[in-house]
């Protein structure tokens, strides 16, 4: 048994580094060698760097440069003009109106010619740092738009288990685990299957089954290696299944088209959400069992009311943008 | 009706076959794999008991 735990750990380890050592791959890639990196610097700017002095005339003529967005080719966005660096190395290509700097671009150039020589046509993608948008993606499901205090769902677990502080930490993080294996399979079947046989008209019939699949393996799995834990969750782990949280999920990657991970990280920070909302709630829930509540309002309908501010409290997140 | 369309369903169809299989065998052998030995007392007095609740 414990050989089994300590070889299960090993292999997550694995994964997870296999994980991180593969998100640099997928970062920008310039299909041209002579360029060597490409960024925004503002609403209005994109900076190109190449490995060694470009010319002038080739550089500064805002028709050797043609931008647009990656989703919509036919769609060129305006260059007002294009400026070079002092060093020749650097061009800023400025736009007259503000581009949307979550979405990837495209540049795409006549043949560079650097001192004379032609370098090649050169199409380059110019995005943000692919860290920093998985990392606004888990920020964004987490508390920009936390699927309990935002979005409302997952209600009857979330009042349910948030009465004593142990039992909603374990609960969270049962959540957490089932909505990450439950996104990650998902993710799989309908990349793979559904959506290539044109199957995705079952998606929500799939995403049901995947997530009582979860539920019941991490309810036989805790049975045996967790006993105590599995009597505090009582008749709560069950409802996972049935939770909305669990298939909104699936869901909104299915509809955002995200790819493995991003997924990863929308359902990590759905769960770490889930599990911030009930720490919260129990923590005041606690305190509220000594405050001198009003007969009326003692127990759920103040834990209610408890809620509402909280999400009053989270509206404070609305609209903002990382990164 | 359109081929098409049958496919879909058929297809639809033998997908949810496939993965309900997939998904009990898989459970089974989770269950073999973590069974835990319960008393067997504990169903008989059940039994015994009226259980109207």
């Amino acid at each position: 048994m414990s050989t089994l735990m300590k070889r299960s750990i090993l292999l997550s380890i694995w994964l997870v580094s296999i994980f991180l050592a593969s998100l640099p791959v997928c970062g920008h890639a310039a299909e041209n060698s002579f360029a060597k990196k490409t960024d925004f610097k503002d609403n209005r700017t994109i900076v190109i760097e190449f490995a060694g002095a470009v010319d002038e005339e080739w550089a500064t003529s805002p028709a050797n440069f043609k931008v647009n967005e990656k989703q919509n080719p036919d769609v060129l966005l305006p260059v007002e003009k294009v400026e070079l660096s002092p060093d020749k190395k650097t061009v800023l290509i400025r736009f007259g109106e503000d581009i949307d700097l979550r979405a990837a671009h495209v540049v795409s150039m006549t043949p560079v010619s650097s001192e004379g020589k032609n370098m090649g046509p050169a199409i380059l993608d110019v995005k943000k740092s692919y860290f920093g948008y998985l990392f606004s993606i888990l920020i964004g499901a987490m508390l920009i738009n936390n699927y309990v205090f935002t979005k409302y769902l997952g209600l009857c677990v979330f009042i349910g288990t948030s009465r004593k502080k142990d039992t909603a930490v374990g609960m969270g993080i049962t959540f957490t685990i089932v909505m990450v294996v439950s996104a990650m399979i998902s993710w799989f079947l309908y990349q793979y299957v559904l959506k290539p046989y044109r199957l995705d008209y079952l998606q929500v019939v799939v995403f049901i089954g995947l997530v009582s699949l979860t539920v019941q393996a991490v309810d036989t799995v805790l049975r045996k290696v967790n006993p105590a834990l599995f009597k505090a969750f009582g008749v709560y782990l069950v409802l996972v299944i049935a939770n909305c949280v669990i298939i909104a999920v699936p869901l909104t990657l299915a509809s955002n088209e995200y790819n493995a991970f991003e997924s990863f990280m929308l359902a990590l920070g759905a769960g770490g959400g889930f599990l911030l909302a009930l720490f919260l709630m129990s923590a005041s829930r606690e305190r509220l069992e000594l405050a001198n509540v009003p007969p009326t309002f003692r127990g759920l309908p103040i834990a209610f009311v408890a809620t509402g501010l909280f999400a009053l409290a989270f509206m404070g997140f609305s609209g903002m943008a990382i990164f | 009706m359109d081929p098409v369309l049958i496919k879909l369903a058929l297809g639809g169809i033998a997908f949810l076959v496939c993965i309900g299989l997939l998904f009990g065998i898989g459970l089974a052998l989770a269950a073999q794999k973590f069974a835990v030995e319960a008393n067997p007392k504990v169903e008989e007095v059940l039994e015994v008991l009226a259980g109207a609740q």
